[in-house]
């Protein structure tokens, strides 16, 4: 499994990712990741911050619009996501840490059509009042989103040290 | 021109004009004037957004006159460390306490917005932090000048100067978040669910008034705006442990430089939304107007750049 995980680290591409001088590969990559990360944590956050109470005068249902924007980010950050793991994969299988990250995505993606389902399709979500439901999906996605970030950071810190660095 | 002259030519804006704005918000109390609050509060606001680059530059300004040896600083015999260092650690105070002022006329600016009169419990919060701010400030400002004004010292400064001899508060806070190995990352963490706070604010307001979403009036989405400035306070915070932690990262650092130009023109941009009334009377359906959709794109021009240079500080510039 190692061997196949090197065999991807020594392909053009991930050398190129990881080895090129070039503005282009590694520096913007992980900036389109950091852009990708704020439209889908942002819009997410927003979205679960309303129920819970803030911003009032803000009607729910027109939020909904915003979720387009999430998925771009979320297809940009796969991709990007993609490019960063191949020129590291050694490093990144074998932690963790990478797979607590993950597993915080899927649930919290399960979290977001959750709230989709129960909020955004309730028949209620015009009069601005929220069932406890839905304010338990608000702070479980917020808390998700949390976990995401916090792992996505320390990756860079915790775990085996790559063998390219 | 370096950044030692730009601190000199900073450094006398937040003392005079904290002062100018301090003066003004205590006539708006007496006269009871509103506007006068208003403006006043615009300028205290301001004043702490200039404080940003007055701060980091006057870390520049030591930088430059003074060289580092295997860690230790050594200036020119006719300039004192001690005088440099008691006058950076008053700067750190007053600069903080400037910032949390500047938080709260913002709040100030925010809510007199839709309630023409200023909370009491706000004016109050203000006046008692700005009287503080503008007095540390001073000292600090005073300290400032014995630098390079050795004639306008008395010897009893010299005396307390070298009586307080120790290890100056932004290298102890600087020492403190390097030898905790958790610390940084943790303001690392922190750091990005600012920018995620702060983002879908920018994203949510500017979209809107650049026709995305019409449905949706601006007095709404001008709700989200505590959001962002939320954001803005927890990356100004976990920024300055960066900064203090390791001046030398960022101090020559061009890409830091200009994220920090962003960040005071996205402090002036952010007024248009509150302070002008083009863009409040957008109803529901309504398309903004140019002037609005103007500052709008701006504006996301200005935190997308503050992004983009914040994530180039390790690669373009010296940052790790």
């Amino acid at each position: 499994m190692i061997e196949f995980l090197h065999m991807i680290e020594e392909s053009a591409f991930s050398t190129w990712v990881r080895e090129s001088p070039s503005i282009w590969s590694f520096p913007v990559i992980l900036l389109v990741h950091t852009v990708g990360m704020a439209l889908i944590v942002g819009v997410s956050a927003g979205i679960d911050l309303r129920i819970l109470g803030m911003a009032p005068a803000l009607r729910l249902a027109p939020m909904e619009k915003f979720l387009p924007i999430l998925w771009f980010g979320f297809w940009t950050n796969a991709i990007t996501g993609t490019m960063l793991l191949v020129a590291d994969a050694s490093m990144k299988l074998t932690n963790p840490d990478f797979y607590v990250k993950m597993a915080f995505i899927a649930l919290s993606l399960i979290n977001l059509s959750m709230i989709r389902k129960y909020v955004f399709r309730d028949p209620l979500i015009e009069t601005g009042k929220f069932s406890s439901k839905a304010r338990f999906l608000a702070w479980s996605s917020l808390f998700c989103w949390l976990v995401v970030i916090t792992s996505g950071r320390l990756l860079a810190y915790v775990g085996s040290t790559s063998t390219y660095k | 021109m370096n950044l030692a002259h730009l601190h000199l030519l900073l450094n006398h804006f937040p003392t005079i004009g904290f002062g100018i704005g301090l003066g003004l918000f205590f006539v708006g109390l007496f006269a009871k004037n509103e506007e006068l609050k208003r403006a006043s509060l615009v300028i205290l606001f301001l004043i702490a957004v200039i404080a940003i680059p007055t701060y980091l530059s006057g870390a520049a300004a030591l930088d430059k006159i003074c060289d580092r040896v295997n860690g230790a600083i050594k200036c020119p015999a006719d300039l004192s460390l001690t005088l440099i260092q008691e006058h950076e650690d008053w700067a750190l105070l007053a600069f903080a306490l400037m910032e949390i002022t500047g938080f709260f006329a913002w709040v100030g600016l925010w809510q007199m917005r839709r309630t023409p009169k200023l909370a009491s419990w706000n004016a109050t919060a203000i006046l008692l932090l700005a009287i503080i701010t503008f007095g540390f400030m001073s000292i600090a400002a005073n300290e400032g000048g014995n630098i390079r004004h050795p004639e306008i010292q008395s010897a009893e400064d010299i005396v307390t100067a070298q009586a307080a001899a120790r290890v100056p508060m932004a290298r102890a806070i600087g020492a403190f978040v390097i030898s905790k190995t958790w610390l940084w990352p943790a303001c690392e963490t922190l750091h990005f669910v600012g920018l995620c706070l702060l983002f879908v604010t920018v994203l949510f307001v500017n979209l809107r008034v650049l026709g995305f979403a019409k449905s949706v009036s601006f007095a709404a989405v001008y709700q989200l705006l505590p959001l962002g400035i939320l954001g803005f306070g927890i990356n100004l915070l976990t920024g300055m442990m960066f900064f203090l932690a390791a001046p030398q990262q960022y101090i020559n650092n061009v890409e830091f430089h200009r994220k920090i130009i962003f960040v005071v023109l996205a402090g002036i941009n952010v007024l248009y939304f509150m302070l002008f009334d083009k863009a409040w009377k957008v109803g529901a359906g309504d398309d903004a107007p140019t002037s609005s959709k103007v500052a709008a794109a701006i504006s996301l021009y200005l935190w997308v750049g503050i992004l983009y240079y914040g994530e180039m500080l390790p690669f373009l510039g010296n940052s790790f």
